[in-house]
């Protein structure tokens, strides 16, 4: 270094001592992680222990029973059955609770915390939840399935599409405002065209999230491939089951594939 | 006939649009509201239609107090005013005509309005309102496909689907060239003249302003400071509204 | 109306109205998908008005369990056993979004296109693809519960796994959507990739990468219930439980924890999340409508 020399350095600026809110995040995180840890009893020895348990699945995995696709198509047919009355019912209800849910379109606060709360309510439940209880209402099978991730569904679709009205262009409001529209006539005129690419892409998705828990919700009772999986499962017809979760893995990729192009289209 | 007293408008983050402003226009005047931006115009068209509250005084628009009045009955008041804004307000991935229709939803029950079944009357009238504007052949094209000027007269077709005694109009040139500003404006004055439809134009180019306005109102800091005709409004006159001397970017550029 | 009285100035002929076909044709299509979706999904339609029946009799029996004395018994153990399940669900949640954040970092570097080989991109988004495909289900039946026997340590181990799917996912695309200016100016300067991947790369994408860990707590919070079914323990365990008893009263204090807690962690997380994103160009929404399986 060639600096030093001529005159003394003026005075450097301290580095400034990490903020509080740093120092207090890791030390919430670390011990939070510790706690969690402690609580479920963390450990990956087993996986060195026993190893070779978890290798006699996996070897039978490897070796698919193709000839037990044949058996898959029903259940993919129901499958698929449930995620459509579901995501369109769903989305449908969801729209109208979407409505309910932004102060754009909700000129009643008092309304609009009611929604909002009844909403994270909703969401709050996993699916599976849902499922137990539709079991329990109207026993096991598609039926339970399709309850379950409608309500499911409302929640979900009334958030994303409350979030995006909330971000409409405010422009076309003021001008039905202007002319003295009503409630309904400013929703469906002003705002509506505005969300409805975005909606339509809102309940692909959630299509698409319904196959993807097809498994769960049949593992639970509610009919469909899952349903399946958990017979073949119980009697540890590991081949099959592995035929079966392939057979997923191809109806998701086309899903993905067929929803992503329907996507592109809209926008 | 429209009839401010005394109006103040106070906003919610204490800025005072309107000070203690009254006025009085008589029916199917033609007035161009001048001002720098932040001068209250904009206040003052949006007070009359009710989208901004009056705090203080009383404002009376084809005899109905709007100061004050519920939400229900704004709705009524509004639905005979039409409004015309800078950046037109079309909702651009509909059709012309259902934007048009905005006009007349005050009328329609939501039952059909959620449908978007238009009666033929409903669309005759809308016809008529795009006729008015020149643009009918449009009726049936997505808003979003129309030139700034072709929106702008989409928007003045809406105003006057609404059937209004009084039309609004907030900037309603400032997005648009020149050319296209002089053929909105000639719109709005050949309809005012037609129609007998009171109308309130703001505008910041003082050339278009001594063109087209009966009556030149001057705003600043939320007071009239000039009231008179057109021909009284010369650039002494500007120079005090504007309260500095005038430059090119007050003129419509390609005119001056 | 009046419009018509006022003479309009010269009539012009009218323009067609275009035609519906298009639409009308997408909503036929679109009912009858419903309506076959109805038939084929062999529901037994006629168990429908159960929902309604059935519904407000254990909706009663739920309720009359919440307002009970909790400290009276049983309730008071029904209390104890879900705070105690929903704080294993909890954990579970958390070392699996650890496990998944950490397995995630280097996955999306090796998937992100501006930083890695084409084909070493390609390859590790198979990989990610699979993962995300694959429920966490699937994960802990086939793997996980035969190594390390039923129990939450298993379920934090399929969350951890099924995290890196997304989670790599989103990381290689914030990756690729940094601003290339100071990485060229690291390379201008010499610096060793490393640093350029640090100081450059990362930095850039750690507030947008924190949120979305966050946001994938929240999901496996749901997700570890789920888990709990098949018997990795947690508030899943303790409901499906209760729901093979039919204990009404239990399972309607479990819900009311659940839904509680739940919503108190979801609204932490998400004051957190956007504390960490204020400032930054993402919005929250950008992260909230990502495809994350649940």
């Amino acid at each position: 270094m060639t600096v030093a020399s001529a005159a003394p350095a003026p005075a450097r600026p301290r580095k400034p001592a990490p903020s509080r809110v740093l120092i207090g995040g890791l030390v919430a995180v670390a011990a939070i992680t510790a706690w969690a840890a402690w609580e479920i009893d963390f450990e990956l020895t087993s996986l060195f222990e026993n190893f070779s348990n978890g290798w006699v699945v996996v070897e039978q995995f490897l070796h698919p029973n193709w000839s037990y696709l044949g058996n898959a198509g029903t259940a993919w047919m129901e499958t698929i059955s449930i995620a459509i009355v579901a995501s369109f019912f769903g989305v449908a209800v969801g729209l109208v609770f979407a409505y309910m849910a932004s102060q754009v379109t909700n000129r009643s606060t008092k309304l609009y915390r009611v929604t909002k709360w009844f909403l994270s309510v909703l969401r709050s439940l996993p699916d599976i939840a849902y499922v137990l209880i539709f079991v329990a209402l109207v026993g096991v099978g598609s039926l339970a399935g399709i309850l379950a991730l409608f309500i499911f569904n409302i929640g979900i679709a009334a958030k994303l599409t409350a979030e995006t009205i909330d971000a409409v262009e405010p422009g076309p409001l003021e001008a039905a405002d202007a002319s003295g529209s009503g409630t309904f006539a400013r929703a469906r005129w002003a705002v509506q065209p505005q969300i409805l690419p975005n909606f339509l892409s809102y309940a692909l998705y959630i299509f698409e999230l319904n196959i993807r828990s097809s498994v769960v919700i049949g593992y639970a009772g509610g009919g469909g491939i899952g349903q399946l999986i958990q017979v073949q499962f119980a009697r540890f017809n590991y081949e099959n089951v592995s035929a079966i979760v392939i057979s997923m893995f191809v109806v998701v990729l086309i899903i993905d594939q067929v929803s992503q192009y329907l996507r592109r289209r809209l926008v | 006939m429209i009839e401010l007293k005394d109006v103040t408008v106070r906003y919610p983050n204490g800025v005072v649009g309107l000070d203690n402003v009254s006025l009085t226009i008589p029916d199917g005047q033609f007035v161009v509201v001048v001002g720098l931006s932040g001068a209250g115009k904009s206040t003052l068209i949006r007070t009359i239609n009710g989208l901004v509250p009056v705090t203080e005084g009383s404002l009376v628009v084809d005899g109905v107090e709007v100061a004050g009045a519920s939400n229900r009955k704004l709705r009524d008041v509004r639905s005979s005013i039409g409004m015309i804004f800078q950046s037109f307000n079309l909702v651009k991935r509909t059709s012309v005509m259902n934007n048009v229709m905005m006009g007349q939803m005050h009328g329609i029950p939501a039952y059909r309005s959620l449908f978007g079944a238009w009666t033929a009357e409903e669309k005759e009238i809308a016809f008529q309102s795009l006729e008015r504007v020149g643009i009918v052949e449009k009726a049936w094209t997505r808003a979003s496909q129309l030139s700034g000027g072709q929106q702008q007269r989409v928007a003045i077709a809406r105003a006057l689907a609404q059937d209004p005694k009084v039309m609004l109009a907030d900037e309603p040139v400032a997005s648009l060239d020149p050319p296209t500003a002089q053929m909105v404006m000639k719109d709005l004055q050949r309809i005012n003249r037609d129609l007998s439809i009171t109308t309130l134009v703001n505008l910041h180019f003082l050339d278009l302003a001594r063109q087209f306005g009966d009556r030149v109102i001057g705003m600043r800091a939320g007071k009239v400071v000039f009231d008179g005709t057109g021909a009284e409004a010369d650039d002494s006159v500007f120079e005090d509204i504007y309260g500095r001397s005038l430059t090119a970017d007050d003129v419509l550029p390609g005119k001056a | 109306m009046s419009a018509e009285t006022k003479a309009a100035p010269t009539k012009t002929p009218r323009p067609q109205e275009p035609g519906k076909a298009r639409a009308t044709i997408g909503a036929i299509v679109l009912v009858l998908l419903v309506i076959g979706g109805g038939y084929f999904s062999n529901a037994d339609w006629s168990k429908f008005p159960d929902v309604f029946t059935e519904g407000w009799r254990y909706f009663y029996l739920m309720l009359k369990g919440i307002v009970q004395n909790p400290f009276s018994e049983p309730y008071s153990e029904y209390w104890t056993q879900a705070f105690n399940g929903m704080l294993e669900s909890i954990s579970m949640a958390w070392i699996g979004t650890m496990i998944g954040a950490a397995i995630s970092i280097p996955m999306g570097f090796l998937a992100a296109r501006n930083v890695s080989h084409p084909v070493v991109v390609q390859v590790t988004r198979v990989f990610l693809n699979i993962i995300r495909t694959l429920p966490e289900l699937v994960f802990a039946i086939i793997l996980l519960l035969p190594i390390f026997g039923f129990g939450p340590n298993a379920g934090a181990l399929a969350l951890g796994i099924g995290a890196v799917g997304t989670l790599g996912k989103l990381t290689a695309e914030a990756l690729e959507g940094i601003d290339p200016g100071p990485v060229e100016a690291a390379r201008a300067a010499g610096a060793p990739g490393s640093a350029i991947l640090r100081w450059t790369y990362w930095s850039q994408v750690l507030p947008e990468v924190l949120a979305f860990w966050l946001y994938r707590f929240e999901i496996n919070i749901r997700a570890s219930a789920i888990l709990g079914v098949i018997g990795a323990g947690g508030i899943g365990s303790v409901l499906s439980q209760a729901f093979r008893y039919r204990e009404w009263d239990f399972i309607g204090i479990l819900l009311l924890v659940i839904i509680v807690v739940t919503v108190i962690v979801d609204s932490i997380s998400g004051a957190v999340r956007h504390r960490i994103i204020a400032g930054t160009a993402i919005k929250d929404k950008d992260i909230d409508t990502q495809p994350v399986g649940l």
